[in-house]
């Protein structure tokens, strides 16, 4: 392959995956999903019934799987009719999206009325409003998804079936949406009446912020906030994964032969050396800006 | 017919290498800080999502990479080692966005509640713990731990997946160029999947030994690591020799 | 995710019954389809999908079980495992059937080796792991089973038969196991973990369940439109759809019998309302 329809390819391949994870975040928070959801399901028990959305659809990585695998077997079937491939890669997000609406609207339901006890109500009009946009988003992140696994299949030859390709690609989004932007909607929109600067004390736990500027707290004004912050580095942290374990193979193109392939397997490992040096600075300037929390008793006394 | 005890008699060193892939997966999970639920209310030390996610999403990274690495060329170490970076890559980028949301969007520097000094740096970590919390972010050690963790997940990804398609390879009597030359192959197909099932078993059984959570290498549960290897072991042993049979039987 | 309460959930429909309904209308739905295979062109490969879905009411209703007492992880966890399990020992079950000039034997051998290997990491699970739940031996061989036959199931839905080389060559070879795994697991796990909670009831579960198994015979009725034809393809999807509809009201029905209020809009709760 020529170097540089491999380089435009994977740069391609690198800004489909960055909007992916960009709007896989903004979904797990416009439904509240994965693990920030935990204290969406504790707050009535805390006496703090809510109208956030209780997306409660297992945890990110298979929900996303399920969809972006639901599309790529749809876009799949009809490749195998000759349908053009963006018409196929539409048709099939469209279809992952309505499944996926189909799951929320279900967990919403069902989280809401296991908690008569708590009086948490079923609110229609917060599924109303909120799932067409979590479908909305979904799409994007199936076809998103649909389009990195295409270009790995067709123009980077990879060995896997594109279905196959779409779910381990919707794992890995999963995984990195729930572990990074989710943690701003977590610690910090969820709790943002609590002073900033924290973790979340475990006595505030389940006391959710249920007021907004005006009228109550919905999970809309949430992914607004975290569209700002959460949402794009999560996309960075995807495009980031797809496109430099694609980079390092394409620079050094291991099929030129076993040196190449071990250049790539060095420039990876350098990458990730990089990466742990640059976390040790990102540390040690947090903890020098932000100071430690209680005085040392012991060089006190 | 088939003649299952010359096929596993015959595939012997294949077996052995996909138990001790799958014990490598399940070991390698005990090293990636998972922090769990509390974790993404910055109330516990590590990243915060599910352990079995985390592996998984790194160790099918692995796998993918590897897959794109053993359809060029079917040098085992290249394939083992970029499965190894495939993985490595993944966490890094995750655990360095996650920290980035830590210390910008949440605004606490990193803290390990179960150890009062990062072994690796020797930095103080009880005076940065806030207040009714079990640490948060991700420090060096747990840093290191994860990346240590997601390469030996790709690589044990990689290695069940190699020793998979080599099964196949003596059976139809291809070789592995051979099989990729043929663009979906049905032996990539039945390895790949078998490969993400015998993951996923592996991945699952070690989160249940540590409970859930662990902080990395430094963490008291990780001592529990050997319970989760001979499970993973015996388990994975029994699906190596069904995988033997059904790839060397077609 | 919260991990569940602990303790054995209540139960409506004893798990012996649902054991029941499941393996032997799993069986039922993949054979029948099996020996109709060849009448009216293959239209009657639906009834795998049916017996699917009844490995799937079967296995939901186990992971309700044996999550209830909590697994220290999220409910997903067990999902991933039982069909990791299904995979590995469906496709055994059928290539060693094959092999053996037993193809017809191959979801029974699928169905028992499962069956080993779910009881075994059961086992291993409480001594060796720890966890100490009372129903893990049971339901980790349930959870295995049920994942085995709704492998099968949708597999004999996608292309109208389960001898592995058809399906080796539909199924597999083109990637549409993935779909299987994940839309069989989440339709595992999926029901549990919506309807988790201390009001949790039994038939609003699996109500859920079998909405999830229509969606999974859907989509194996789109994928049957390529691998098999259109009119086979079309029979499974629209059966589907009604499957899916009956689900649904059954579901939302008894989420308005069950929930505090279903409102069409309204502030929280007032004050005296908490008391």
């Amino acid at each position: 392959m020529d170097p540089l329809i491999g380089m435009g390819a994977l740069a391609l391949m690198g800004a489909a995956a960055t909007i992916a994870g960009a709007s896989e975040d903004l979904e797990s928070d416009i439904g509240s999903q994965s693990n920030p959801n935990s204290q969406v399901q504790l707050a009535p028990q805390m006496s703090y019934p809510h109208r956030i959305y209780n997306k409660a659809i297992s945890g990110e990585p298979p929900s996303n799987a399920l969809m972006c695998t639901i599309g790529g077997t749809v876009a799949y079937v009809m490749l195998n009719f000759n349908v053009s491939v963006v018409l196929a890669l539409t048709i099939g997000s469209l279809v992952a999206a309505m499944v996926h609406g189909t799951y929320a609207t279900t967990a919403y339901m069902g989280r809401c009325s296991s908690q008569k006890r708590f009086k948490q109500m079923v609110y229609l009009d917060v599924l109303r409003s909120h799932t067409p946009p979590i479908m909305g988003y979904s799409f994007i992140t199936t076809f998103t998804i649909l389009v990195v696994s295409y270009i790995m299949v067709t123009v980077f030859a990879h060995p896997f079936p594109l279905p196959l390709l779409a779910f381990i690609w919707g794992i890995t989004v999963g995984a990195i949406g729930s572990s990074t932007g989710d943690v701003h909607y977590g610690a910090e929109r969820e709790f943002q009446d609590v002073e900033f600067g924290s973790g979340l004390n475990t006595a505030n736990s389940g006391k959710i912020v249920r007021k907004a500027e005006s009228g109550l707290r919905s999970s809309m004004d949430n992914s607004w906030f975290c569209a700002k912050f959460g949402g794009p580095v999560t996309g960075i942290a995807f495009g980031m994964t797809v496109f430099l374990s694609g980079w390092i193979t394409t620079v050094f193109d291991p099929s030129k032969g076993p040196a190449a392939g071990w250049e790539s397997v060095i420039a990876g490992a350098l990458i990730i050396l990089v990466m742990i040096i640059y976390n040790r600075k990102m540390e040690v300037s947090a903890r020098k800006e932000f100071g430690p929390y209680k005085e040392d008793k012991e060089e006190a006394a | 017919m088939i003649d299952i005890a010359g096929l596993i008699a015959e595939n012997i060193i294949y077996v052995l290498l996909i138990t001790l892939g799958g014990v490598l997966v399940s070991v390698s999970v005990h090293f990636v800080p998972v922090g769990g639920a509390p974790a993404a209310m910055a109330q516990a030390c590590g990243i915060g999502t599910g352990t079995v996610q985390l592996a998984a999403g790194a160790g099918l990274t692995g796998l993918v990479t590897a897959g794109a690495m053993m359809g060029v060329t079917d040098n085992i170490g290249l394939v083992l080692a970029s499965g190894t970076v495939g993985g490595m890559i993944m966490i890094a980028v995750t655990m360095i966005v996650g920290n980035w949301v830590y210390f910008y969007g949440v605004g606490c520097p990193a803290a390990s509640a179960k150890v009062k000094y990062d072994p690796i740096t020797k930095d103080r970590q009880d005076l940065y713990i806030s207040q009714g919390t079990e640490g948060h972010a991700i420090p060096t050690v747990s840093f290191v731990s994860g990346v240590i963790g997601a390469g030996l997940g790709g690589l044990g990804g990689g290695l069940v997946y190699y020793a998979l398609l080599k099964i196949g390879e003596v059976a139809s009597g291809l070789t592995v160029k051979d099989i990729m030359s043929t663009t979906g192959h049905e032996l990539v197909g039945l390895a790949s999947i078998f490969a993400v099932g015998i993951f996923f078993m592996n991945a699952v059984i070690p989160s249940y030994n540590i409970g859930g959570t662990i902080e990395g290498f430094h963490d008291p549960k990780f001592k529990r690591w050997p319970r989760a290897a001979i499970t993973s072991l015996v388990v994975t042993f029994l699906c190596a020799i069904l995988a033997v049979v059904t790839l060397g039987g077609m | 995710m919260s991990a569940g309460g602990s303790g054995e959930a209540h139960a409506a429909i004893p798990q012996n019954q649902l054991i029941a309904f499941g393996i032997i209308g799993g069986l039922i739905g993949i054979y029948a389809a099996f020996f109709l295979s060849n009448v009216a062109g293959g239209v009657f490969s639906f009834m795998g999908a049916l017996g699917a879905i009844c490995a799937t009411i079967w296995g939901a209703a186990a992971v309700r079980r044996v999550a209830s007492y909590g697994l220290g992880t999220g409910v997903p966890s067990i999902g991933m495992l039982a069909l990791g399990m299904g995979v590995v020992a469906a496709m055994f079950g059928l290539a060693v059937a094959e092999g053996f000039g037993l193809a017809i034997a191959g979801p029974l051998i699928a169905l028992v080796v499962a069956s080993i290997i779910g009881l075994l990491i059961g086992i291993f699970a409480n001594k060796v792991l720890r966890m100490n739940i009372p129903v893990m031996e049971q339901s980790m061989t349930e959870i295995a089973a049920s994942g085995t036959i709704l492998i099968i199931g949708l597999s004999v839905a996608m292309t109208g038969t389960f001898l592995f080389d058809v399906v080796l060559e539909d199924v597999i070879t083109t990637g549409y196991i993935a779909v299987i795994f994940i839309a069989g697991g989440m339709a595992l796990l999926h029901p549990f973990n919506a309807n988790l909670g201390p009001d949790e009831k039994q038939d609003r579960t699996l109500y859920n369940a079998l909405e999830k198994g229509a969606i999974a015979m859907i989509i194996a009725g789109i994928v049957a439109l390529s691998v098999q034809n259109a009119s086979v393809g079309m029979v499974t999807v629209l059966i589907g759809i009604f499957l899916w509809y009956y689900g649904f009201t059954g579901f939302y029905a008894r989420v308005k019998r069950d929930a505090f209020k279903v409102v069409g809009t309204g502030l929280l709760p007032s004050e005296e309302e908490l008391e």
